[in-house]
Formats: C-alpha cells, structure tokens, sequence
C-alpha cells in the first residue's frame, strides 16, 4: 500500500494529507452556489477554484482588483486553504487565451495556496499528433510557469502533467524534475478515462513512482475512486462529484455508491448520522438541492476518515478495500488490479 | 536400479579409455541451434559464402537454394551460416524453421524468430536515430535512448509523432509505423508485438493503437515484411538474412496456396531488390518441381547448390571434427575409430551425416560396453546387425 500521511505548509496554514478539495463553481456563470461548508465540516478548509473564470468574470474580478479578497467573495474564513487551477478543460485546444505569467500573476492575486500550471487537457482520440503536441504544450507551459515562481513566493507551485500511458506520465514528471522548479504534481485528463480504472490506476502508480512529491490528482474524487486514490499514493485531490451527483438527485453513501431518491419509496430516518441528514426526513432533503449537495460532501469526507481510521489504528487496509468493494464487480476489478500493481505483480 | 529386466542409472559413463571426456556424437542427431561445427562441402561453402558476401558488400539482394536429400545437412547449413551472421552488428537475421501454410506464417516465424526485445530495440533505435535529428543529444542505440527518456532529458512527446511520420515515410505503411513505436510503452506493446506478428488483435486493441488494417493475409506480410527490412536498412543494418528451412513443404499445400505462396515470395524480392537475402533449404525433388512449373519464382532466385552424400575422406573430417573438442589425451585424427570401420560406415549411411553421427554415437557407446581400445569394424557390424 502507497497510502501516506504529510502536512503541507502553506500561506494560509497547515493541512494533514491526504486532503479533498472540493471544486467551488466560483467565477462561473451561477457565480459560487456551493453551499457553505468550511467551517461546518472541520477536516476540510479547502477549496478548488478556477483561476480562469473569476479572472474572465468582469464584476468579480474588479472586485478583487479594488481590495475584496477572495475568501470574502467566497464566503469562507481567511484560513481557508485555496488550489488555484488554470482552468484547463475551458481553454480552447488549439492553445490557452492567457500566458503562464499571467496566469501566475491572477492566481498570486487571489492569494491561492497553490498554483497549478496552465494545462490542455488531453483528447481520447489524436492519439499521435494532437495529444503529443498538448503534452509537450503542457511542459512548456510548466517550466515558463516554473521560471517566474519567485523564491519569496510561499504558495506551493505543481506542474500540471498528462499522459494517457505510464511512460509518458513518468517521462514528463522526470523532464520536469530537471528543468523546473515545482513543489508537487498535478495528474490531469484522468477524468476523461475513468470508467477505464486499470488504466487511471496505472497512470497514477506512474506518477507516484516517478516523485516523491505532493502528487494532486485532477478531478477524480468522487467517492468511489476516493479509497482507490488513497491505496494509490496519492497526496490530493479535488472533486465535483457532491456537486454532480445531488445534480443528478444521488444520493453518496459510503461504500453504496449514489442511488437516485426516486427509487427510494419512503423511509423515516435516513442511513447517514452527518449533520444534515441525522434530524432531516428524506422528504426533506428530496427537495432541497442544497442540502443533498451538503450531505454528499459529509458522505465523501466520512470515506476519508474510514479510511484514515483504518490506517491509523493499524488494521489492515487491504482487507478494508476488499470489504469496501465487494459488491460491485467493476470496482472490485479495478481494486484488484490496482493491488497487484501496487505490488508490481503486473 | 534393476528391476524387470530394466536397468535404469544416471552413473555418468567413463570414456577415458578412448581419450575422451565424453561421446560427442548425438544420439538423436538434429542441428543445434548455434552449431559449433561445419563440415562442408566446399561447392556448398562457396554457394553461401558468395551469396551472402555479396549481399554484404554490394547490398543488392541475392537469394540461393540449398537442395539435399534428408539428413544431407541442409539445416546444419543453414544454422551454421546463421550463427556466423549473428555475430555482425550489421546484419538481422531470422531463421523459419518451415513455411507453413503461406508467406503470413513465413513473416510470423520470421518475427518471432527475431523476438519481442529485439524488435522493441529496433523501436528505441528509432527513436534514438530521431532525437539525433530533432534535439541537441546525440544518443547512440537502444540503452542510450532509454536512459535518456528514463532520466527525463529528452521528451517522448518530442520524439514519438516524428518517429511516426519517418518510419510511415520510410515503410510506406502508417500501421506498421504506429505498430512499431508501440512497442516502447508497456500498457500497449504486448498488442503491437501480436499484431506485428500477425497473430490478430481485436478491433478495440486495434483501435487504441490507432491502427486501422488487420494483418491477415500474405499481401499484408510482404508490406509488413518489407517495411520491417526498409526501417532495418534506414537504421544502418547492411542486409536482412532470412532462412526458410524445409521448403520442401510447401508440396504438401494445395496448388492454389502452394501458388500463392511462391507469388508472395516473388513479389517480396520484387519489392526488395536491395538488402534481402533469402536462403531457402529444400528437398531436390520439390525444387525441380518449382523450378519447371513457377518459373516466375525460380527465376528470381539467383542460384542453386546441392548438398551431396559424404565421401570418404569428409566422413573421417567429421568424425575428426566432433571427436577432437572432447579430447583430453592430446591425440589427433580419428581414433578410438579406424579408417576401416568409418568406411564401413560410410557403406551402411550412404553418406548421410544424420546417419554417419548417429551410427558413430552408438559405435562409440558399443564398444565402451565391450572394454575395446580401438574401435574396429566387428564393433560397428553388432550395432548395425542389433538395429
């Protein structure tokens, strides 16, 4: 097992990884509609936003030029722990309409704790062509970002890296190691791939057995690949999924997966003690988006603590993820081949 | 350990009394893969030699038949010109132990007679002749390149899509181009590797190496086969040697394959007029057939050269030949055997080297079991009479 537990020493305090950062839609066109959890759930004081889109919302970004910080436009503590993403999956893929200085500069503005470098997420198809050139874009991007990091700067820089095969993913981490500067990595254009979980699984084992550093992996959180990301090494991670998922009316249960409240008839008391559901009838929460979006977050953070539990009072991990998955046979096959390629059995 | 009748023992034999440290001959006398001894005959030695010394020094393509009976050594010939070409770094060379039932399986057994490892070395060949041209390093073969892209200096991004562009200009054939850079990622080699091999991958596996054609019929191999050659020569190899044993086989195809077959073949030297050597071995009798009813293939190949029975004088060189590796009393020539029992054998083989080894093997073995010092032909005559 590559699970592993660090504090990460950043502007705005510390934090015990392995941390969930959960994406906040703020700057985009809703503005943030995340209801407010900072605060309310103590072991995550972390955010993802994207540094794109509040830099392109006009009314906020004047804001944030004129002294409104970004935690006040947020509406969550000065403590608050930020990633600050370029916001790859919106640039177009021919190349991003801003350069790696600028976007340095708007993430330093919005006093984020880490930078990740501007990226162009990978494409299923072009496997040859277009997808090398993005790659190689990527890097580019990566060291001009590292070059204009200054050393008096003490938010954490990670270089964005994709790859759609292990080689790739080690050969761009490698590259990176001696040409730039970066205090962690951020795997990326995973969540394009996902249902294909040995291949994520091995792209991630790469990364992790290319660095020793913070390895961050881009929207892959949800809470069935949680404990897979945890087995897997891996430091950070952010996620939509609470989001998506209330979206869709699913309701995330540790180990059960989503299930859709119109298949569930009538009960009396709901399956979850978090805050939101312990004195709340479904009734309740069918209705409300809010407080669904609230509880599938509580549902991905309790996966967390199980499994912090399970490491920390020193049971076997193993036999928890064999517990985890044994009711849904395509996770299942993807814990075991992530099992035997944590122990380098394929 | 005795027991009805059978006595069965791993007692290691003493062969001292011969001066030798073990009995050389083969019992079951097939060629060994790299043999270590040749006992030509010099037409034959001549034949190859010429053939392949001219490949080698005009790299013009030049192809030969070795004919001979069963047992004559055609293999032995082969093997053996194999294993000195092997030894050259300028050189590829595979060996089809038979042509099977069409040019597909030749270019199969062709394949995987050159191995997986090899051909992933020729991929990071590639890539090392393409990161001369496109970067600032300079690496020299497989391991250099390697390391270079394991120690992150140069980029696999940098080097794969003109590597893909090169070899589809070099081979004429994208597939065969995307095939090959396959192989240096391990997620997909193992599909490169099947399809290059053309043992079929499905259409998803085809698909995530962005291959389009399926190579499944002799038309696909021989553009296979001669993009393989065409990269090999871009890379600097002189010549590609491939030896098609038991040619003779093909008589047992129908007249439709056996004709598809040899028109494979033809097209592929037609195709390759530079740096291929092909050197078949075949039964004579096979050969006179090809030769009087496709012409169009016989005629391609430059030469034949007959494998005859042994005379006398090359019996005692053989024997001489197995005999002195395995010497420990400083002797030389043919003892423990005499001229009189070689010529006896010789009599009872008619020439044949299987025959002329397997019968000197069990000779040796005889007169061992009877205390002998030298090995005289009432020896030899029990062992032929208890056959």
């Amino acid at each position: 097992m590559l699970y592993r537990q660090r504090t990460l020493d950043l502007p705005h305090g510390d934090v015990e990884t392995p941390i969930l950062l959960p994406v906040r839609n703020v700057g985009k066109r809703s503005s943030d509609n995340t209801p407010e959890y900072v605060g309310t759930i103590p072991d995550l004081p972390t955010a993802m936003i994207n540094a794109r889109s509040i830099y392109q919302r006009a009314p906020m970004w004047e804001r944030l030029q004129e002294g409104v910080t970004l935690r006040e436009e947020m509406e969550v503590p000065e403590d608050t722990i930020v990633f600050a993403d370029s916001g790859g999956l919106d640039f177009d893929p021919t190349g991003p309409d801003i350069t790696p200085a600028e976007m340095l500069s708007i993430q330093r503005h919005l006093d984020a704790d880490i930078y990740g470098t501007i990226d162009i997420p990978l494409s299923r198809e072009n496997w040859v062509e277009e997808n090398h050139r993005r790659v190689r874009q990527n890097i580019e991007y990566a060291i001009q970002t590292s070059e204009k990091h200054r050393e008096d700067d003490a938010s954490l820089l990670f270089a964005s890296v994709h790859g759609y095969d292990p080689e790739t993913v080690r050969n761009n981490i490698q590259h990176l190691e001696q040409r730039g500067d970066f205090d962690g990595y951020a795997l990326g254009s995973l969540s394009l791939i996902r249902t294909d979980y040995k291949k994520t699984t091995r792209l991630i084992l790469a990364a992790r057995r290319a660095t020793d550093k913070h390895l961050h992996v881009y929207g892959l959180g949800g809470i069935t690949y949680l404990p897979l990301l945890l087995y897997l090494g891996v430091d950070s991670f952010d996620s939509s999924a609470f989001i998506r998922n209330a979206g869709n009316r699913n309701y995330l249960l540790p180990g059960f997966g989503g299930k859709e409240l119109h298949n569930i008839d009538h009960l009396d008391y709901l399956p979850c003690p978090c805050p939101v559901c312990g004195t709340r009838t479904l009734d309740e929460i069918r209705v409300d988006r809010n407080l669904l979006v609230r509880h599938n977050l509580w549902s991905m953070v309790t996966e967390l603590r199980r499994f912090r539990y399970i490491a920390a009072s020193d049971k076997d991990v193993e036999a928890y993820l064999d517990l985890r998955f044994q009711d849904n046979e395509v996770t299942q096959r993807a814990y075991r081949a992530a099992k035997q390629q944590v122990r380098r059995l394929v | 350990m005795t027991q009805h009748g059978f006595t069965i023992s791993d007692q290691k034999r003493d062969y001292s009394r011969f001066g030798l440290e073990e009995n050389p001959f083969p019992y079951s006398p097939v060629p060994d893969d790299e043999p270590d001894i040749y006992c030509g005959q010099e037409h034959v030695t001549e034949a190859v030699s010429d053939t392949v010394s001219t490949v080698l020094s005009t790299g013009k393509s030049k192809h030969l038949v070795v004919t001979g009976k069963y047992g004559n050594g055609k293999s032995h010939t082969l093997k053996y010109t194999r294993s000195l070409l092997r030894d050259r770094e300028d050189v590829v060379v595979g060996y089809v132990a038979q042509p099977g039932t069409g040019f597909l399986d030749i270019y199969h057994e062709f394949m995987a007679d050159l191995g997986f490892d090899y051909v992933q070395q020729v991929a990071y060949e590639l890539l090392a002749d393409v990161a001369r041209n496109e970067t600032e390093y300079n690496p020299i073969g497989s391991a250099a390149i390697k390391s270079l892209i394991d120690e992150g200096e140069i980029l696999l991004s940098e080097l794969v899509p003109p590597a893909i562009k090169r070899l589809s200009e070099t081979a004429k054939f994208a597939d065969f181009a995307r095939a090959v850079v396959h192989l240096v990622y391990e997620d997909t080699n193992l599909y490169a590797w099947q399809w290059l091999t053309a043992e079929g991958i499905r259409y998803e596996q085809r698909k995530e190496l962005e291959i389009h054609s399926a190579l499944d019929d002799d038309t696909m191999a021989v553009r296979a086969f001669t993009s393989m050659k065409n990269l090999l020569i871009e890379l600097g190899y002189d010549a590609v040697f491939v030896f098609i044993d038991e040619f003779e086989s093909i008589a047992r195809l129908s007249t439709k394959d056996e004709q598809t077959t040899l028109n494979s073949l033809r097209h592929l030297m037609d195709q390759n007029n530079s740096g291929l050597c092909l050197l078949f071995g075949c039964a004579p009798e096979v050969w006179q057939d090809v030769m009087s009813e496709y012409h169009a293939f016989s005629e391609r190949i430059g030469r034949e050269v007959a494998l005859q029975p042994l005379t006398a004088e090359q019996v005692y060189e053989l024997v001489e030949q197995y005999l002195n590796p395995v010497r420990n009393s400083g002797k030389q020539g043919i003892a423990p055997f005499t001229k009189e029992t070689l010529e006896f054998v010789l009599q009872q083989s008619q020439g044949n080297i299987r025959q002329v080894l397997a019968i000197c093997s069990r000779i040796l073995d005889a007169a061992l079991r009877q205390e002998q010092k030298t090995i005289g032909v009432a020896v030899a005559e029990d062992v032929i009479e208890s056959v």
